[in-house]
């Protein structure tokens, strides 16, 4: 059993067809690469999986762990195991490094768990964990997320996480707007986090990128699955690349 | 009267004025910020805690209304004002509640005007179900006996302001700094705020926001309950102080800055203490200048003193 199965789902936003009979799996433990051009269809995707702003997806089903989680509301999705960094990074920029990294622990009090189905089992990181990990989070925790660099922004998002109880990690576009500098350190961050045994989905535009860290590989076109097969095999299939990712 | 003892009365009479309209707009603000929820109907609150705390500190007796045609004109438990304090929040706790669960909660997603609609209805629905039940007329609500002079304390004591003025501002400030406290250092709190910003986010962290969401607005109506038992005693007690207080605590929330409790303190004393002076200076156009001012605040900082430009997407 796949850890997360998208079985064959249509969805839609009003009368758009976005994803067309679109299948992926993703496996325990591996580093899954969900790749293709602007508008193609990744976000929906994710989208259809962690339950914000969710199209309507009126066939086909998501499975997670064996269970149907399709349509179910953002935040039970997250119970279950699924954490996700959102495009665009999305720290809260009032609250401090520290309270960003508290308020993922806080979906495990009583107050909110109380009478709600929760399956998730990963572990969570520990804080002195994240200030080891990203030593530079340590230095700024009192300073407000609104401060931060995009980098540090982009590591405070993982490493929030990676707070919840994770099973399942959704990367969206976690290279986005850095510099080139910057996306060898996300890199080596995502690796890391695979090593500890974390399963990863990324999704990327930018494919060179994201081929470097991944096991396996889907290209998405027009809302339909286009290229299915391990990294290496996208490497060396220069037509796929050209026509659907540009490189 | 010298002039420096007439204008430390104007200035603590506005400090008082403000206190009222500070406890108002800290639960609107917050519920604002939060549930991005507009409550016209939060001055039904605030005459709920006047009528609650009336009929649990003294005994009346209505010269008017329903309740008196029936023959229960004779009302209320004579407690005194220390148990109306304490009992009028967690009623009005209550209501809000319900309020959230059975008005709030099928409007969240509607438009702005659909809620101000909704909530102003019901806010002219519980002000004509007391004037039905109590009567139009005013209702005595007299400050306690061991409240009504200057405190015996020197200095203040040659100022003719009521004790039960100090208590105001006093039980004002321990409630909000409780309140700040809270939003500033609970778990609680950082969910209010990172909800403030972000609300799908915090969604996307596990938490299920309709919990603490609905503890906010209950907190907010039992601070306007509480602005009606303390506020009370200091104006005529009738059906219409509901919605005639709501305008200036929504004024208070927007010359702050919305979902701000330093916002809503500093909006609340700006408010108070202008009143106040024009009141005592050129009463005619005290109206006029509150407004105004109020408007020209909005004009140069739409957002209000301490509110932040930009909403989260």
């Amino acid at each position: 059993m796949s850890l997360l199965d998208v079985d064959a789902v249509d969805a839609y936003y009003g009368e758009s067809h976005i994803l067309r009979d679109l299948s992926l799996t993703v496996e325990e433990g591996e580093v899954c690469a969900l790749l293709g051009r602007n508008g193609a269809g990744k976000t929906t995707t994710l989208r259809s999986i962690s339950g914000a702003k969710p199209p309507e997806v009126r066939d086909g089903t998501v499975r997670f762990k064996g269970d149907d989680i399709t349509g179910l509301p953002a935040d039970d999705v997250a119970m279950q195991g699924i954490s996700l960094v959102p495009e665009e990074r999305r720290v809260f920029a009032n609250l401090t490094v520290e309270e960003n990294l508290r308020i993922a622990e806080v979906s495990r009090n009583t107050s909110n768990t109380w009478r709600r189905p929760r399956t998730a089992t990963g572990q969570s990181m520990s804080t002195e964990q994240v200030y080891e990990d990203f030593p530079r989070l340590g230095e700024r925790k009192t300073q407000k997320a609104g401060t931060l660099s995009g980098g540090e922004q982009q590591m405070l998002a993982i490493a929030r996480a990676l707070k919840q109880s994770t099973d399942l990690l959704l990367l969206d576009e976690p290279y986005e707007g850095l510099a080139p500098k910057i996306v060898e350190d996300v890199e080596a961050a995502i690796e890391r986090i695979s090593d500890q045994g974390v399963t990863i989905l990324l999704v990327e535009q930018n494919a060179a990128a994201a081929i470097k860290i991944a096991d396996r590989a889907y290209v998405v076109d027009q809302g339909a699955v286009v290229f299915d097969g391990s990294a290496t095999e996208l490497r060396d299939d220069d037509e796929t690349r050209e026509r659907y990712l540009g490189v | 009267m010298s002039f420096h003892i007439e204008a430390i009365t104007v200035l603590l009479n506005g400090l008082q004025q403000g206190a009222i309209y500070i406890l108002l707009a800290v639960g609107l603000s917050i519920i604002l910020g939060t549930l991005k929820f507009v409550n016209f109907a939060h001055g039904a609150l605030y005459l709920i805690g006047t009528y609650a705390g009336l009929l649990i500190a003294l005994e009346v007796n209505l010269t008017s209304g329903q309740l008196q045609a029936w023959g229960f004109g004779q009302l209320g438990l004579g407690l005194g004002y220390i148990p109306a304090l304490l009992i009028v929040p967690f009623v009005v706790f209550v209501v809000g509640l319900a309020m959230e669960r059975w008005v709030v909660e099928p409007f969240k997603n509607r438009p702005d005007t659909d809620q101000i609609l909704v909530t102003f209805g019901l806010a002219i629905i519980v002000q004509e179900l007391f004037r039905a039940f109590f009567g139009s007329s005013s209702l005595p609500f007299s400050q306690p006996s061991w409240a009504q002079g200057p405190p015996q304390v020197p200095f203040l004591a040659a100022i003719p302001i009521s004790s039960w003025r100090y208590y105001v501002i006093g039980i004002t400030a321990v409630l909000v700094l409780i309140v700040y406290l809270l939003v500033e250092f609970t778990d609680f709190g950082l969910v209010v705020r990172a909800g403030t910003r972000d609300p799908e986010m915090v969604e996307l962290l596990g938490i299920r926001l309709s919990r603490p969401y609905i503890v906010v607005f209950g907190i907010g109506a039992a601070l306007a309950g509480v602005a009606g038992v303390v506020g009370g005693p200091l104006n005529p007690v009738n059906p219409t102080i509901g919605n005639e207080i709501l305008v200036p605590a929504f004024l208070t929330v927007v010359i702050g800055g919305v979902g701000s409790i330093a916002g809503a303190v500093l909006g609340g004393v700006l408010f108070g203490v202008t009143q106040a002076v024009l009141v005592a200076t050129y009463s005619a156009w005290a109206q006029v200048g509150l407004y105004a001012i109020a408007a020209i605040v909005l004009l140069v900082r739409p957002q209000g003193l301490l509110g932040e430009a930009e909403v989260a997407p």
